[in-house]
């Protein structure tokens, strides 16, 4: 049994700069896998404040919405900037697989400036709103809601803005994409959180 | 100098670390200028702030974003593992990406934690000797219990565990390190971070965070600054052991040797896979309900304050939705670390692999489904007691098949008890006993009947010392030789099992009593009828404080100046114990091959790894009378 142990001499010698190379014991890329395992903390991460706004909607039966009607038509609008922008990022890497130089720069910097919209229609929206988070319960879960997915807008820009800059440099291409697939699977994961966080805020 | 202040390393985090503090300070005068706030400055507006950024340029300084910044901007990249590895024990400080490095680094830095923590425990204990007040005012009396159990819980339990895995994982299913090691770099170096801001709270004008460690809301809303210290920490902690999870699950699914299929993995990496599914789903609700309780306390929105519509058995609800199944990440690992010592103990195949596979993902599984029977006397909805009621009983199936199987496995095994394996059966027994106690806690009647007595302060030790306390040490004397190539102390090391033994239950077992009848916990004080036993916990108490003692002299000396540890002083067939001890820097020259069960003790000829060059035994059926050709003979 235990004589299956070859000498430990055996087993490595100093000779050996650099590890070997780690067996690839599924068809899954790891960094694929890494960012959708991120996405499932992520999205129990909005569970958690869709928990909140149940509590204080349903349970505690705190008014709604907050103060006077939202602005469904902003949001809504919003939500097709959004969505168009995952068009975009979808038309971004597949121009990098296909090794599109211009389609990828066209389309990187398109969704970039998208995102950028969708925050500033957000920024607005928020000034204008009549309400704070200080309002009452249903404002701070509103507020809670649309800021935790504006944050997560923002982390995406700054991927994206990593990936544009990779691309000006020349640094994606049909064999390294991965520095654009990444974060764009999580710029998708954003863009349907809106839709999510669009119908129960704005919409029910 | 110029040169220091601008490389990865100490000097640069002490730098960013003051540019930080120089920063938030401005960032907070400047927001709230911004919204014509007064007065302009304000301390808990910049320690709030300070407390949420500092970490990242101290992280920045210490260089865990180099090679990231270094990528983002376009810049050619080098992998040449210059951060890889400990060539002395300077580089144990610095931001290494060698899993093994990292895993001494957690499991260091978790049981200074522990150590701190404890002595909290014995300012508690002391404090109790008597009734009435004896040196510490009930605020700081609740402020130690509270930091003893968030210390314990958060950088001690959890992290040790995340150490210990990643010290041994990629090492077992074959792998040269983790999939992310500079992720895996990072996730270590928020720990210390957490710890020290936890730590720091004692410090906040108005006493440290006092609100026990489950800072149920609005209590913790309105604490003084102390518990923003808390709120924070609790994120770093998080966020570090989420990065951890997402870690091992990738490592685990990706970088398994070839022939190391799921049901050939050792039950650790199991109960590692288990314990991760666990974290990175659980953990974000824990992050939310801080995040929450932070938004209240700082920028006053209404989550959890009623006259504003909030609600606050919220808070309970998302709050348990985690800590329920922090349980089970606080003990899965423990279950793994059981087998893998039980298994190289008795000789045996570990009894019903299977099933001990299984009743792990099944314990994920019903470990979500739970959490309510935390708040049967918080005055939620009457109905949803009794279905929480069931699905915590049933929870006692999965883990009683875990039980009988590890004593199947012993079932006339030919037992060798040294140090580890007496951590291993202590755990055993210890773990039924706090398990039962859960089973009963679980019953309506007797829960309201013993809510916030010392009945569940009794529990919550059998099941996190006797349970993973036990299982952490087992550990960590099992691989020991492995981690330091010396070997530990036998006499010492049993010595420190029986006093700890004998110790924990003299100091915990009377709990019971006294709780049943009445004794209520998180007090400073109490009625004169429980004095006699109190004074025998505390007494107890200091032994079992004094009796770790032992150990941390053990763990020293050992490691300075132990007898040399050979490769597999354990005759144990997983595959790290098949290189050196100490492991090889970058743990293997080929990845070996997996060509069969890692537990198949007993069973001649069995074979769970082959290295290259190694010939591969034809698989031989259990007692064939055949005696093939050892495999070392290539």
């Amino acid at each position: 049994m235990e004589a299956a142990a070859i000498p430990a001499a055996v087993a490595h010698d100093d000779h050996h700069h650099g590890p070997p190379i780690a067996n690839r014991s599924s068809k899954v890329e790891p960094e694929v896998l890494g960012i959708l395992l991120f996405i499932i903390s992520e999205l129990m991460l909005f569970g958690a404040f869709f928990a909140a706004y149940f509590f204080i909607r349903v349970v505690a039966k705190t008014d709604w919405p907050p103060h006077g009607a939202l602005p469904v038509e902003v949001a809504a609008t919003n939500a097709v900037i959004l969505l168009s922008s995952s068009l975009t990022m979808h038309w971004t890497d597949v121009s990098a697989k296909r090794g599109n130089t211009y389609a990828m720069r066209v389309g990187i910097v398109t969704t970039f400036l998208l995102g950028s919209t969708f925050l500033f229609i957000q920024i607005n929206e928020y000034l204008s709103l009549g309400f704070n988070p200080t309002t009452n319960a249903s404002a701070s879960i509103f507020f809670g809601l649309t800021g935790l997915h504006g944050a997560h807008v923002v982390i995406g820009l700054l991927l994206l803005f990593m990936s544009a800059v990779r691309i000006f440099k020349g640094k994606v291409g049909p064999d390294h994409h991965k520095g654009l697939e990444v974060p764009g699977i999580y710029w998708h994961f954003v863009d349907a959180m809106w839709i999510i966080v669009f119908t129960t805020i704005y919409v029910l | 100098m110029a040169a220091k202040l601008t490389s990865p390393g100490w000097y640069r985090a002490l730098l960013y670390t003051v540019v930080g503090i120089a920063f938030t300070l401005g960032m907070s005068a400047g927001l709230r200028a911004i919204f014509n706030l007064d007065p302009v400055y304000s301390w808990q507006s910049w320690v709030t702030i300070a407390l949420l950024m500092t970490p990242l340029f101290f992280l920045a300084g210490i260089g865990c974003f180099d090679y990231w910044w270094r990528w983002a901007r376009g810049r050619k990249v080098v992998d040449d593992h210059a951060d890889h590895g400990a060539h002395s024990w300077r580089d144990y400080f610095k931001v290494n990406t060698d899993h093994k490095v990292i895993g001494i680094q957690y499991i260091c830095v978790s049981f200074f934690f522990m150590f701190v923590g404890g002595l909290m425990a014995m300012l508690v204990r002391a404090e109790l000797a008597q009734p009435g007040r004896q040196f510490v005012d009930a605020n700081t009396y609740n402020g130690l219990f509270s930091i003893h159990a968030t210390l314990l819980i958060f950088l001690f339990v959890i992290p040790v565990f995340a150490g210990i895995a990643n010290y041994v994982l990629p090492l077992m299913i074959g792998a040269p390190d983790m999939a992310f090691p500079r992720l895996n770099a990072l996730s270590f170096w928020m720990l210390p971070l957490a710890g020290i801001m936890m730590l720091l709270s004692f410090l906040a004008p108005g006493g440290s965070f006092a609100a026990g460690w489950t800072a149920y809301a609005p209590l913790s809303v309105h604490q003084p600054m102390g518990a923003t210290f808390f709120t924070v920490a609790v994120q770093f902690a998080g966020a570090s052991s989420i990065a951890t999870a997402l870690n091992f699950l990738v490592t685990i699914i990706t970088m398994r040797a070839p022939g190391m299929t799921f049901f050939r993995m050792p039950l650790l990496v199991w109960a590692n896979f288990s314990t991760s599914l666990l974290v990175v789903i659980a953990t974000p609700f824990i992050a939310a309900s801080q995040f929450m309780v932070l938004l209240d306390r700082a920028l006053g929105f209404n989550f959890f304050n009623p006259a504003g519509g909030g609600d606050v058995l919220m808070y309970q609800h998302v709050f348990w939705f985690y800590s329920h199944p922090a349980v089970y990440i606080m003990m899965l690992p423990g279950f793994g670390i059981i087998s893998e010592v039980l298994a190289t103990r008795a000789r045996k195949p570990i009894f019903g692999y299977r099933m001990m596979a299984f009743s792990l993902l099944a314990i994920v599984v019903l470990g979500f489904t739970v959490w309510a029977h935390h708040m049967f006397v918080s005055g939620m909805q009457n109905w949803i007691r009794i279905p929480m009621m069931i699905t915590t009983a049933i929870i006692a199936i999965p883990t009683g098949i875990k039980i009988f199987s590890w004593v199947a496995t012993l079932w006339r095994g030919v037992l060798k008890m040294d140090t580890p394996m007496l951590w291993a059966v202590g755990f055993i027994t210890m773990f039924t006993l706090g398990g039962i106690s859960g089973v009963m806690l679980a019953m309506v009647p007797l829960d309201i009947h013993v809510s916030d007595t010392y009945f569940i302060v009794a529990h919550i030790h059998y099941v996190l010392f006797g349970g993973s306390m036990f299982t952490i040490f087992a550990g960590i004397y099992f691989w020991f030789p492995k981690m330091t190539g010396r070997m530990y102390n036998e006499r010492l090391g049993k010595l420190h099992f029986w006093l700890t033994f004998v110790f924990f239950n003299l100091t915990f077992a009377p709990m019971h009593l006294i709780g049943v009848q009445g004794m209520p916990r998180r007090v400073y004080d109490y009625a004169q009828e429980f004095a006699t036993w109190n004074l025998i916990i505390s007494l107890s108490s200091f032994v079992l404080g004094l009796s770790s003692l032992i150990f941390l002299y053990n763990m020293i000396a050992s490691w300075r100046g132990g007898t040399r540890a050979v490769a597999n002083p354990w005759r144990s067939l997983t595959i790290e114990w098949q290189v050196s001890s100490p492991p090889p820097i970058f743990n293997f020259d080929a990845i070996p091959s997996v060509v069969g069960g890692p537990y198949e003790y007993g069973v001649p000829g069995a074979v769970h790894a082959v290295f290259k060059g190694a010939e591969v035994p034809s698989p031989v059926p259990a007692g064939a009378e055949t005696s093939p050709t050892p495999a070392t003979e290539h």
